[in-house]
């Protein structure tokens, strides 16, 4: 006599909703929200700058010139005895405002050029990779001037400048996880169900491609804000009165005040290299965290 | 009667993991005799492959091990510190599952060869490369001096795993250790390679032990068969007596499961119900209990201890099929529709 | 090339799908070309079990693949239902996919591990609606049970489930569009041993009830057998010998068949174990052997071998037909 086991009721064990969660869950960790915090709270303070009850950055003479720091005015002040504090504060509006667009750009447009280039392969691949090559291979720099050179230096063309040099590398990057995902069974498995290209890219390879190109999100604003840095010491940065990290950081970088009152270039660096610290940390925390989801048991 | 070649005592091979610890091995006990041929049978997470890589010292720093493996009167975990360099790899040697990783892509099939003959024997360049061409034309290579000096690629699989083979056998170990070395090549191969394999552990008079998740390749080629099952050893027999006369229901289930070459298309299979055992702190009850359609209350309150007969047919269940004792558990759970753990089963209408 | 002939295509009432002479190939390096498939004709009933068999190399998967155009065809034609799918594009093709679908091989790989599996499973229906008839919700838990997974898991995302459950799931998905034409591409070979006949039973119990046409691709001989009706073997892109499952394994008269057989761990008790000892290596692809592809590892191989392709023919009046010169007698007696 055989026993067997009904094959319509198979024993079904998948572990319970809490455990298998809760088991796989890797923690971001208590850095990540240390960093996450400290850019919440520039992004903040740069947002509601007009409403925050400090000086006015561009008042000449709100203290004494060359002021050190702890002194009448909180950061001290720079040679035209303007509020090195506010003017830092102020010069997030427009680093962080540059940095965030100019990834934007990057990532909307080189994305799309990627995803493209990375389903699509063929003829639409060679022209898209063609274009991009030329762009990796143009000096960003001459870039930068040529655009800002043609156009105003206001806060938009700076942005796109950042961005259009994010263009080539990001949809590099792309397209090589495109092309890692279109190969997948799950995504002949779309086509076989019958799927159009334009349901598989969103359905089924965004959600893949976003997700490591999100992560990158962070670590390239943190790009993007150097980037500005070096615009400013060519003088490329935004023009006229508006603030920018950048900007400060040259303006505290005479011989003299570098010397003698560093505290005007050090606070914005400063402020710099914090948020940058911050950016790639948490950049680098969401890679790992999202790398994950993947295995089965 | 003289000791066995290799004795394995009490082995437990734990990892440390975020959810826990991981029992990979959960007090494994097994002897070899010299020039005898194991086959170790199991499935994926069963323990087998960390069984071999704990007796090649292959694991990772964070595995803890406890237990005792003494090989040719030796405590291998204990090996003097001068000794170790020229133990795994000479007296003790493994084969690999998948050649491309055994085998380095950007040296030449000879040299690798060579490297292990320079390093454990001291040969000269040019001994070690004669030796080199002499092994790969003991294991079948066709024109050993011309595949001496190609790079693996150039290499089919099935040439490739006997390139490995010959890699582990330069240096005339005691005993090899072969870790599913036929799963990634196609049958025809296997069966030359396995021939092969037969061939050269006789000529040499090697101990060999087999590890595959295939019970027939287990079947054809070995003395005794012992099967794994959530980190423990659950039965060993000479290897007919396995297979005709099974006592621990996870072998039962298995062989029944399987699709045979003589049986008629569309039989229908016999499912083996629930999934792989926890690793991670596993209860004190038998590992197969959750599966198994013998299981009785006193499965689940202890761990089965391996009883039947010592050197013969070892078995560690408290209700083996093919016993009165079993036959009996089967019987009161058929009337109850259900095993103790929940699980339903029902007589067959028709015999298998 | 020549091709190995039409002689088993059966052309009656009951076949639902005919490929006919089917040749594709894949571009490799400069100029070459990978010679995948080379020609092969054969034909699958309603309702019928087709299995194909053969090693790495000999093209099985390519002709899965082809018959549903996840790769492009050379030439031949496949006709299903009076469609030529290999003569067909864009909207055309696209509107016959619900009648063919394939489970692959890698469970894993073949879920998408950002969705959520009630959305995998119900994929089909979303890209068509309600345009198709008999498509709706309930169909998809019915189908859940059906295949053994708790509609209250839909929620879940695939890297929660074991390969066998992920199969199960792929089995689910595939069924969610009622096709007519079942596709399975070695759809237990990445599963643990005590999960394939969980696996295989459901497809049985799936066939039964939704009355499909399974097309079963595998290179393990004993899980081919016990699924199909009938069982075609191939090398190097050929087909050697089509038969009726246990007529093939009873009474295999192709040397290569014969070979398998006798290489299995197990030998089947019809082959000498000895038949099984061919010497040398799988030609390569690119350049194959002219003649019959099997020439140079065939222990019966005379000069027409090396000249001319053998072309299938009939073995007596049955359902049997091998393409070889030199066919084994079977008065073989085994001990």
């Amino acid at each position: 006599m055989t026993t067997s086991v009904p094959s319509t009721t198979v024993v079904d064990d998948i572990a319970d909703d809490e455990t298998v969660d809760n088991a796989v869950k890797k923690r971001l960790g208590f850095g990540f929200w240390v960093a996450i915090s400290w850019i919440g709270l520039v992004s903040l303070a740069a947002l509601l700058a007009p409403w925050l009850p400090i000086a006015d950055p561009n008042e000449i003479a709100n203290g004494a010139p060359r002021d050190g720091i702890l002194g009448d005015n909180f950061m001290g002040t720079d040679a035209l005895g303007r509020d090195v504090f506010a003017r830092t504060i102020w010069g997030a509006r427009i680093s962080l405002g540059v940095g965030f667009l100019g990834i934007l750009l990057g990532i909307v447009v080189g994305g799309a050029l990627g995803i493209a280039a990375g389903y699509f392969k063929g003829l639409v691949d060679q022209v898209i990779s063609f274009v991009v090559f030329s762009l990796l291979s143009f000096p960003s720099l001459v870039l930068a001037l040529l655009i800002t050179a043609s156009l105003s230096r206001s806060f938009l063309t700076v942005a796109m400048t950042l961005g259009i040099v994010g263009i080539a590398p990001i949809s590099r990057l792309a397209r090589a996880t495109t092309i890692q995902f279109a190969e997948r069974e799950f995504v002949q498995a779309a086509r076989v169900i019958g799927a159009k290209s334009r349901r598989i890219i969103v359905k089924e390879l965004l959600p893949n491609v976003l997700i490591p190109m999100g992560a990158l999100t962070l670590l390239g604003m943190g790009i993007s804000i150097v980037a500005e840095g070096s615009l400013a010491f060519l003088g490329l940065s935004v023009e006229g009165e508006a603030i920018s990290w950048g900007k400060s950081i040259v303006d505290g970088s005479q011989t003299r005040d570098l010397n003698q009152n560093s505290h005007v270039a050090f606070v914005p660096i400063f402020a710099m290299f914090l948020t940058v610290m911050a950016l790639n940390f948490a950049g680098d925390r969401i890679r790992e965290y999202t790398d994950v989801k993947e295995t089965a048991f | 009667m003289s000791a066995p070649q290799l004795t394995v005592e009490d082995l437990y091979v734990r990892f440390p993991t975020s959810r826990g610890t991981v029992e990979a091995v959960n007090g494994v006990n097994f002897t070899l005799e010299k020039g005898q041929m194991l086959g170790i049978v199991g499935e994926s997470g069963s323990g087998k492959s960390v069984t071999a890589k704990t007796l090649m010292n292959l694991l990772p720093r964070t595995a803890e091990v406890d237990g005792n493996i003494i090989f040719e009167g030796d405590d291998v975990r204990a090996i003097a510190k001068e000794r170790r360099k020229h133990f795994w790899g000479v007296k003790m040697t493994m084969v690999f599952q998948d050649p491309m990783t055994s085998l380095n892509p950007v040296k030449r099939c000879g040299e690798q060869i060579t490297e292990t003959l320079r390093y454990h024997l001291g040969d000269d360049k040019a001994t070690a490369k004669k030796k080199a061409i002499d092994l790969l034309e003991q294991v079948g290579v066709p024109e050993p001096s011309k595949r001496v000096d190609q790079y693996p690629h150039e290499l089919s699989g099935g040439l490739r795993q006997r390139v490995v083979i010959a890699m582990a056998l330069a240096c005339e170990p005691s005993l090899l250790i072969a870790d599913e070395p036929t799963t990634a090549v196609d049958v025809t191969v296997q069966k030359r390679l396995l021939d092969l394999l037969d061939g050269l552990r006789r000529d040499r008079g090697m101990s060999m032990i087999l590890i595959t998740h295939d019970l027939g390749v287990a079947r054809g080629r070995c003395d005794d068969v012992a099967v794994m099952y959530g980190g423990r050893l659950v039965e060993r027999a000479p290897t007919e007596t396995l297979f005709a006369d099974s006592r621990h229901p996870y072998t039962e289930a298995l062989l029944r499961t399987i699709p045979r070459i003589d049986q008629p298309s569309h039989t229908r299979l016999e499912p083996i119900a629930g999934r792989p055992p926890e690793l991670i702190d596993p209860d004190e009850e038998c590992a197969f209990a959750p599966r198994c359609r013998y299981a009785q209350p006193d499965c689940l309150k202890a761990i089965p201890p391996v009883g039947g007969v010592r050197d013969q047919h070892e078995f560690a269940c408290f209700h083996p099929a093919n016993t009165d004792r079993g036959r009996q558990a089967l019987d009161t759970n058929l009337a109850a529709g259900q095993t103790v753990t929940g699980l339903q089963i029902q007589a067959d209408a028709g015999v298998n | 090339m020549a091709g190995t002939g039409h002689a088993p295509l059966r052309g009656d009432r009951n076949v639902l799908l005919t490929v006919q002479d089917l040749e594709v190939e894949f571009p490799v390096g400069r100029n070459e070309v990978v010679h995948a498939v080379s020609g092969i004709s054969f034909d699958v009933a309603e309702g019928e079990t087709l299995g194909i068999v053969g090693e790495s190399g000999c093209g099985k998967s390519t002709v899965a693949k082809s018959i549903i155009r996840l790769n492009d065809i050379k030439s031949g034609s496949i006709d299903y239902r009076g469609n030529d799918l290999a003569h067909m594009e864009g909207e055309a093709l696209r509107q016959i996919r619900p009648d063919l679908q394939m489970i692959f091989q890698d469970p894993i790989s073949s879920l998408n591990p950002r969705r959520k599996i009630r959305d995998v499973i119900s994929e089909g229906i979303a890209v068509w609606g309600n345009t198709k008839g008999s498509w709706s919700q309930e169909r998809i838990e019915e189908l859940m049970v059906a295949v053994g997974i708790d509609p209250k898991f839909g929620e879940r995302r695939p890297h929660q489930f074991s390969g066998g459950q992920c199969q199960r799931i792929g089995i689910a998905r595939a069924l969610a569009l009622d096709p007519k034409v079942l596709i399975c591409d070695e759809p237990v070979s990445a599963l643990d041993v005590s999960v394939q006949a969980q696996v295989l039973n459901i497809l049985e119990d799936m066939k039964a009830r939704y009355g499909l046409t399974l097309l079963f691709i595998s290179h393990d001989l004993s899980v081919v057998k016990n699924v199909s009706d009938r069982i075609i073997v191939m090398y190097l892109g050929k087909v050697c010998e089509i038969g009726n499952a246990d007529e093939l394994y009873e009474n295999p008269r192709h040397p290569y068949t014969r070979a398998l057989l006798a290489s299995i761990p197990e030998p089947a008790p019809t082959v000498d174990v000895s038949e099984g000892d061919i010497e040398g290596e799988l030609p390569s692809p690119i350049h194959p052997p002219a003649g019959c592809r099997f020439n140079t590892r065939c222990q019966h191989a005379t000069d027409i071998c090396f000249t001319d392709e053998p072309v299938m023919q009939q073995v007596g009046d049955s359902d049997h037909y091998l393409a070889c010169h030199h066919p084994v007698e079977v008065a073989v007696s085994v001990g």
